[in-house]
């Protein structure tokens, strides 16, 4: 029977807080950057899945996950229905130091904010029951598989070798395929001009990408799940990567705009976060260095391409999570070095050249199963619900029109 | 136990799909939707 440590449950559990604050940084960096007349509805978005994939991971969401695999390391079973023997005991298959329900709690909160992020994308004219029926069908038939694909010891791409650290393919390359997606499935708002979309808030959006970076150390250090030297590793490479993607999208925007722009820090630092998130745990702080330059480079132009492309994922969740994550998991089978992590592979640069190609393996079998899934779930939903608000709604705003509030007054 | 809880979701779940949507300035309400309600853009 595995025994709990003190120290290692302490830390998860103050992770899981740490991540859990990360859903509210999210409102208020997604809340900062839409119109006024939407950042209830766009808050609420985030605020909501909060309280919904709580209830449903405890439920199901759990157990299809990390459940016992169900034999072709596809899905998890129904054993731990509604958590059905999880319990302070630890498990005998993850973090077997801590209790098998401070693991859980630790895994819900990726859950949670997984699909919040991808409702940057509908920003500003998603109907807010499809909104709920879509988080309840995106969080149990595309992250429920993949978090078992990837972290389950049964999961087919696990068994493969993928690595991913913390979520980089199983978190944000998931959102942000989806999200491009639902942009495309929901098509551009009403009489989108430049001048109407200039975000509402901006120390909305940076005191939201700041407590995003706080939460972030919960997830990349955190997913250790243990008190030890890997987490401080993890959470080294996640402040460095964080912090260099974020100098340098501030330089390109310098020299490309003029403006060395706040905005652009606060979002150079999220996707510096992202592209960190597979690599944390086993890559150096100089390879940390690196993946932050490179992913602050690699989203800027994503950025500016999706605006060229006229594409209305409304906050760029595909270019810094969709095209962040893939560019750090990639990284991650070029950077990985069994010197920071024995119980990981070597990279490329350690003479694994085959692990680049299992990444990007990764990459396309999760790209490929989140786009067709999350279509065929809008296509359902929007027989039944209208996922798009009628267009009176859309120039009233989300927040009177949906939610009978506003979020100042005149 | 486990039933009861999976029915109570199931409930909410109705709930949501069957619940109005649209606040005052819908298409439906009385008065008819008045731009000028909202907030500026």
């Amino acid at each position: 029977m595995p025994e709990i440590n003190a120290g290692d449950t302490a830390w998860v559990l103050t992770s899981t807080a740490l991540v859990m604050l990360m859903t509210p940084g999210l409102a208020l960096f997604y809340g900062g950057l839409v119109r006024r007349k939407n950042v209830l509805s766009t808050i609420m978005h985030s605020f909501f899945i909060l309280g919904l994939v709580s209830v449903t991971w405890v439920l199901w969401g759990y157990t299809l996950a990390f459940g016992p695999d169900t034999g072709m390391g596809l899905i998890g079973g129904l054993d731990w229905i509604a958590l059905e023997g999880v319990t302070g005991e630890p498990s005998d298959v993850y973090a077997t130091t801590v209790p098998h329900l401070a693991f859980m709690a630790f895994q819900m909160m990726f859950a949670i904010i997984t699909p919040a992020l991808i409702t940057g994308a509908f920003a500003e004219r998603k109907r807010f029951k499809a909104f709920v029926l879509f988080a309840v069908a995106w969080s149990t038939l595309v992250y429920a598989p993949i978090a078992h694909w990837v972290w389950s010891p049964d999961g087919w791409l696990f068994n493969l070798g993928v690595l991913d650290f913390a979520g980089g393919t199983v978190v944000h390359l998931s959102s942000g395929v989806a999200a491009l997606v639902a942009a495309l499935f929901i098509g551009r708002r009403a009489g989108l001009i430049e001048a109407a979309t200039e975000p509402h808030d901006v120390p909305m959006t940076v005191l939201g990408a700041g407590l995003l970076w706080f939460g972030w150390f919960g997830f990349n250090a955190g997913s250790a799940l243990g008190a030890n030297g890997l987490a401080a590793t993890a959470f080294v490479t996640t402040n460095t990567a964080a912090a260099m993607a974020a100098i340098t999208w501030v330089t390109i925007s310098w020299l490309h705009k003029g403006t060395p722009s706040v905005l652009g820090a606060a979002i150079g630092a999220v996707a510096g976060l992202v592209a960190i998130t597979p690599a944390a745990g086993y890559v150096t702080p100089a390879a940390a260095i690196l993946i932050g330059l490179g992913v602050g480079v690699v989203c800027y132009g994503a950025a500016q391409l999706r605006l060229r492309a006229r594409v209305d994922d409304a906050l760029d969740v595909f270019a810094v999570h969709g095209v962040g994550g893939a560019f750090g998991a990639v990284a991650t089978g070029v950077f990985a070095t069994v010197a920071v992590n024995a119980a990981g592979v070597d990279g490329l640069l350690a003479g694994n050249g085959g692990q680049v190609l299992t990444q990007l393996l990764a990459v396309g079998v999760v790209a490929a199963y989140s786009a067709v899934v999350t279509a065929g779930i809008l296509f359902v939903i929007n027989l039944v619900v209208a996922i798009r608000v009628p267009a009176p709604a859309e120039e009233a705003g989300l927040d009177l029109a949906q939610h009978g509030e506003i979020a100042y007054q005149p | 136990m486990v039933i009861a809880a999976l029915i109570c979701f199931v409930a909410l779940l109705i709930a949501w799909i069957v619940a109005p949507d649209e606040g005052p300035t819908s298409e439906r309400s009385a008065p008819a939707f008045e731009p000028e309600m909202a907030p500026a853009a």
